[in-house]
């Protein structure tokens, strides 16, 4: 569990020594030259980073949880022993940007690795690219069913993907509640409808019908139609596939339309800490739900290192800390464990390592490959909000302390405690 | 400076007109740097830069076959510059082409589904006249801009379809992309210089400038606006499908992009709206400097503000662009040295006598 | 039942969709621009609306008082700095002028406010009306309300007034108008100034009823083309009708059918109405071709 550490702290021993015995061979031969402070090379990273458009706000957590990544990964020794440098380019959001980006990266920039950028949308264009110049493409943030599906042997996701996410609540529904309609609205974004998709699916099997299944498109604004008609159907159970901005649009328009569903689980969205309670009101939070890959509170290593500095740096408390900052920091992580056991900035011989078989740790909990790239170690949990706390409810009988989960939601802009 | 004969003895009068040395001399130049051009810089981040430029430059041409020439600014051509990237996406799975050589096949299918579209598209918003076409072009753009994100099915809506990109090297990744970018742009010049010349540029022209004196006159307007009209489509269907192909996916906010033709009718603008090569030199120039930007900066947001600024500024400063505006520095340098030699001409003599 | 609801909502957004397409149709029927920024310039009223709630804790309503003059003052600056000189081809090049104006603005915003989605809130934006078993969202009433008065104070202005008088003759015929001793300058400078303190109120109306963030503008200056073409370019009465049919037809479909189908009979009608009638249902039949 600790062989980054150990690994990292060695390989500073080794190049400590290296250059001391250099100097020595060097003073001897007489060719000494005073002032010879060699700084080891930089190892430099390129990322693609959404810091506008439709992506901004995940966008600017993922750079900082990168950039707490690199602070945190130079005290320990940085890779190889030398510095980490990130190089951030913005893509503001956009699929043809991110490619533009990675080739500079690549081709001008010369960077020794890349890591992955926000979402499953940019995630599949940019390991496309990488793949072509022979780059492997560790991500945290794109798990999307589209990225794993195309063959590519050179991408790596280190947080749990699009099938699982939902399917621990699902699964935890179809053990304990009666089979019933269950209302679904999903935006068809290729990361969040197949969330919704493989859970309904599931639920499908065990009885639960679909009382409303609306897709809608990206580009939506006005949810009010969207939300008429989950709330006409009067179900006691919604399942939203939503991105922040439509799902704090969607539960105002809840309020609005006075539907008030026992059970209330959102793809995204309340997982965005202090922007959730700011937009809807922490009296609004009761009972909602969402899956998440990181436990705040966990042991996991570098986990409390990493919430500790992200709020040295930008403040804040340890729920206010937007969950794409640990799947950053994991994606960091594993890079520099599996260059550490590789030994070199060889990017080819990084694919074959991190396809062995061998297994890493991260802040979000333990990180095995599957073939096609998807992190088949992970177990996402479930969160609830309970009397303006943000709380872990799911996997019971899993190896983190959970609450007990609230199964009947208070009416709006009522929240016992507060 | 003296001359045998003075102006009046001339036989012909000077020509205003740039020499046809200088110009067959400037595009020859101007063909062989383009043709050497990704040999030169081989980092494939500037033969990007390239090759968006040659997609740009087939684009432009083409608009300004319709909208140069007969003064009908289409704002919404981007439907055909999407037709071309849908039909290619989707034709490129449905009938399972391998990713390679065989892609680039598809280039005169998506052209021909292109002009096809323009024919029905056409007929109806050429129905109205100026303001009118403009916004309806507009509102058609976000129709099938709808139509990419609802029919799912077909479309792959918000998560868009995908071109499988060959399994070429880095290095020389971009190269044919460049090299078939380059022969359709110059296809499109050569298009729109022969209509140029011909009697049915010269019926769209009078389009251009009173379109209701040439109808009186006997001109079909309807199908030579028709003819143009789909012209113009089929090259910017050209061009969506090589965009399509290069960058390996399709998405509906870029395949149907409002910006887009705001970039094209900017880039038009700056070279010379109605000329022959303006468009083409205001694209090089502009998607140059654009994708430049774009790699070093990242984002297209503080692109927005130079190209809204920027166009603000040709709009007043040179609202012919830059072609018409260096016809007219030669026109007033010919007129210049013609002056000269006449006050010579007329000191001259009167000096001579006074020296004598 | 949610069909009725959908036909209230419909006439209630749509009465805020005619407020700014009037904007849009005066300017072009005195001016004979498209004023292409009124989309950009709407979000733009947003977003100082919306700052102006965030940072003064101000009332979204109480924002007009500053915002509205504002805006008034940047469209008769526009008009004198950027119109007013064109002299060739004057429909063409504003129509562009504006579209760079547009362009320039959504630029800018995006780099002050960064692209995030942001909606207007208020204490009361939660609350609704509830009649019988409809549930009408209050903001959505208040903006109606407002659009109505000012409407009708457009109408007022319009055929009461000196000012208004002169508007028409200027639209009618801007020549003959100027032999009789009217400035046509000064008439379109105080109506592109109108028309764009309509969009600062458009804009918070806006602000408060839509997620929206600096590439919004597309969406406003599409649908309010559409209604503006719909109705007839230069009948503010034709914008009235426009709007509010095009916003029931619209919401009426996201519910029956499917939201996302609901923005596409927007379009698809003016298509059909075009065929039959290209100058819209009020619109006069064009003379000559510019």
């Amino acid at each position: 569990m600790h062989i980054s550490r150990f690994g990292s702290v060695a390989s500073r021993h080794k190049v400590q020594l290296g250059a001391a015995l250099s100097a020595v061979a060097l003073a001897v031969t007489g060719l000494a030259v005073p002032n010879a402070t060699a700084a080891p090379k930089p190892i430099t990273i390129g990322i693609s980073v959404s810091l506008s458009g439709d992506f901004s706000g995940d966008g600017k957590a993922t750079q900082q949880g990168y950039k707490i990544w690199a602070t945190w990964q130079n005290a320990h020794g940085g890779i190889l022993g030398r510095p980490v440098v990130l190089k951030f380019l913005s893509d503001a959001s956009s699929p043809t940007q991110v490619v533009t980006n990675y080739q500079k990266f690549i081709t001008s920039d010369k960077v020794d690795f890349v890591l992955g950028p926000y979402s499953t949308k940019l995630t599949k264009p940019a390991s496309d690219i990488a793949n072509r110049y022979h780059y492997v493409m560790l991500e945290g943030i794109g798990g999307g069913p589209s990225v794993f599906s195309r063959g590519l042997k050179n991408v790596f996701d280190v947080s749990a993907s699009a099938t699982y996410q939902l399917v621990t609540y699902a699964k935890w529904l179809a053990a304990t509640q009666k089979p019933q309609p269950i209302a679904y609205a999903t935006m068809d974004d290729p990361f969040i409808q197949p969330m919704v998709d493989f859970a309904k699916a599931y639920l499908d099997k065990k009885g639960f019908t679909e009382a409303v299944y609306k897709v809608y498109p990206a580009e939506t604004t006005d949810f009010s139609p969207i939300a008429s008609a989950v709330a006409a159907s009067g179900a006691k159970i919604a399942i939203l596939g939503t991105m922040p901005p439509d799902g704090y649009a969607m539960i105002q328009n809840f309020i609005q339309a006075k539907y008030n569903p026992e059970q209330l689980i959102l793809a995204s969205g309340p997982d965005q800490g202090a922007d959730f309670t700011k937009s809807v009101g922490v009296t609004n939070t009761e009972g909602i739900m969402v899956p998440n890959t990181w436990i705040p509170t966990s042991n996991y290593p570098g986990n409390k290192d990493m919430v500790a500095l992200y709020i040295k740096t930008y403040g804040g408390d340890i729920n206010s800390i937007n969950a794409d900052v640990p799947e950053a920091f994991a994606a960091g992580q594993v890079l520099a464990q599996a260059v550490n056991k590789v030994g070199s900035t060889s990017n080819v011989k990084l694919q074959a390592y991190l396809h062995s078989g061998a297994k890493f740790t991260s802040v979000q909990g333990p990180v095995q490959f599957a073939a096609d790239g998807e992190n088949s170690g992970a177990a996402p949990y479930v969160f609830q909000w309970q009397k303006g706390q943000y709380v872990p409810v799911l996997p019971l009988g899993g190896p983190d302390k959970v609450s007990p989960i609230e199964t009947l939601r208070p009416a709006w802009g009522t929240t016992p405690g507060m | 400076m003296s001359t045998d004969t003075t102006i009046s003895q001339r036989p012909t009068p000077p020509s205003y007109e740039v020499p046809k040395a200088i110009r067959f001399g400037a595009l020859a130049v101007g063909f062989l740097v383009l043709v050497l051009f990704p040999l030169v810089f081989n980092n494939p981040t500037i033969s990007t830069i390239g090759v968006f430029a040659m997609i740009f430059l087939m684009a432009v041409t083409g608009w300004n076959i319709f909208s140069g020439y007969t003064g009908y600014i289409a704002l919404g051509h981007a439907v055909f510059f999407g037709i071309g990237q849908y039909a290619t996406a989707m034709l490129a799975s449905y009938w399972q082409i391998p990713p390679g050589w065989e892609t680039f096949l598809l280039i005169p299918v998506s052209m021909f589904l292109a002009g096809l579209a323009a024919i029905p598209i056409g007929l109806i918003v050429l129905r109205v006249r100026k303001h009118t076409f403009i916004v309806l072009t507009i509102a058609l753009m976000f129709i099938f801009q709808l139509f990419a994100y609802n029919l799912r099915g077909w479309t792959g809506g918000s998560q868009g379809l995908e071109v499988s990109q060959p399994p070429w090297d880095g290095s020389i990744f971009n190269l044919p992309y460049y090299y078939v970018g380059l022969f359709l742009a110059i296809i499109a010049i050569v298009t729109s210089f022969m209509i140029r010349r011909s009697k049915f540029g010269l019926s769209l022209l009078a389009i251009r400038d009173d379109e209701d004196r040439a109808r009186s006159l006997g001109i079909n307007t309807r199908n030579s606006k028709l003819t143009a009209f789909v012209i113009s489509a089929i090259f910017l269907g050209a061009a969506g499908c090589m965009y399509a192909m290069f960058v390996g996916s399709v998405y509906p906010q870029f395949s149907f992009d409002p910006a887009f033709d705001l970039e094209l009718s900017i880039m038009a603008f700056a070279g010379g709206l109605g000329t022959i090569l303006g468009p083409s030199l205001g694209a090089l120039i502009i998607s140059g400097a654009q994708q430049y930007f774009l790699i070093t900066f990242g984002g297209a947001n503080v692109f927005l503000i130079v190209y809204g600024a920027l166009f603000i500024l040709i709009l007043r400063l040179l609202p012919g662009g830059v072609v018409p505006a260096i016809s007219d520095k030669w026109r007033s340098h010919v007129v210049r040295k013609e002056q000269r030699i006449l006050d010579s001409e007329l000191e001259g003599p009167a000096e001579a006598g006074a020296h004598k | 039942m949610l069909v009725l609801q959908a036909i209230i909502e419909g006439v209630l957004v749509g009465g805020f969709y005619a407020l700014m397409a009037a904007g849009l149709t005066l300017v072009f029927g005195v001016m004979d621009i498209v004023n292409f920024a009124i989309g950009a310039l709407i979000v733009l009223g947003a977003y100082l609306s919306y700052s102006l709630t965030i940072h003064f804790h101000l009332d979204p309503f109480v924002s007009l008082i500053f915002t509205t003059p504002l805006m008034t003052a940047l469209g008769m600056f526009i008009y004198v700095f950027l119109i007013k000189p064109i002299k060739t081809n004057k429909v063409v090049m504003s129509l562009l002028t504006m579209f760079a104006v547009a362009t320039l603005i959504e630029g800018i915003l995006d780099i002050c406010y960064n692209s995030g989605f942001v909606q207007i809130h208020a204490s009361y934006i939660n609350n609704s009306l509830r009649i019988g078993k409809l549930n009408f969202p209050l903001i959505y009433v208040l903006s109606f309300l407002l659009s109505a008065f000012l409407l009708s104070c457009l109408y007022f202005v319009t055929y009461r007034t000196k000012f208004g008088r002169a508007l028409r003759a200027s639209m009618q015929n801007p020549v003959a108008a100027r032999l009789v001793g009217i400035d046509t300058d000064r008439v379109s400078m105080i109506t592109l100034g109108i028309g764009i303190g309509l969009a600062a109120i458009g804009g918070m109306i806006f602000g408060t009823t839509n997620a929206f963030n600096a590439s919004s503008s597309y969406d406003i200056i599409s649908r309010l083309l559409v209604i503006v073409i719909l109705g007839g370019f230069g009948s503010v009465g034709g914008a009235l009708v426009a709007a509010i049919f095009m916003l029931v037809i619209q919401d009426v479909v996201a519910v029956v059918w499917s939201p996302v189908w609901g923005s596409t009979a927007f379009y698809m009608i003016l298509m059909v109405v075009l065929l039959v009638r290209p100058q819209g249902l009020f619109g006069k039949k064009g003379v000559r071709a510019q």
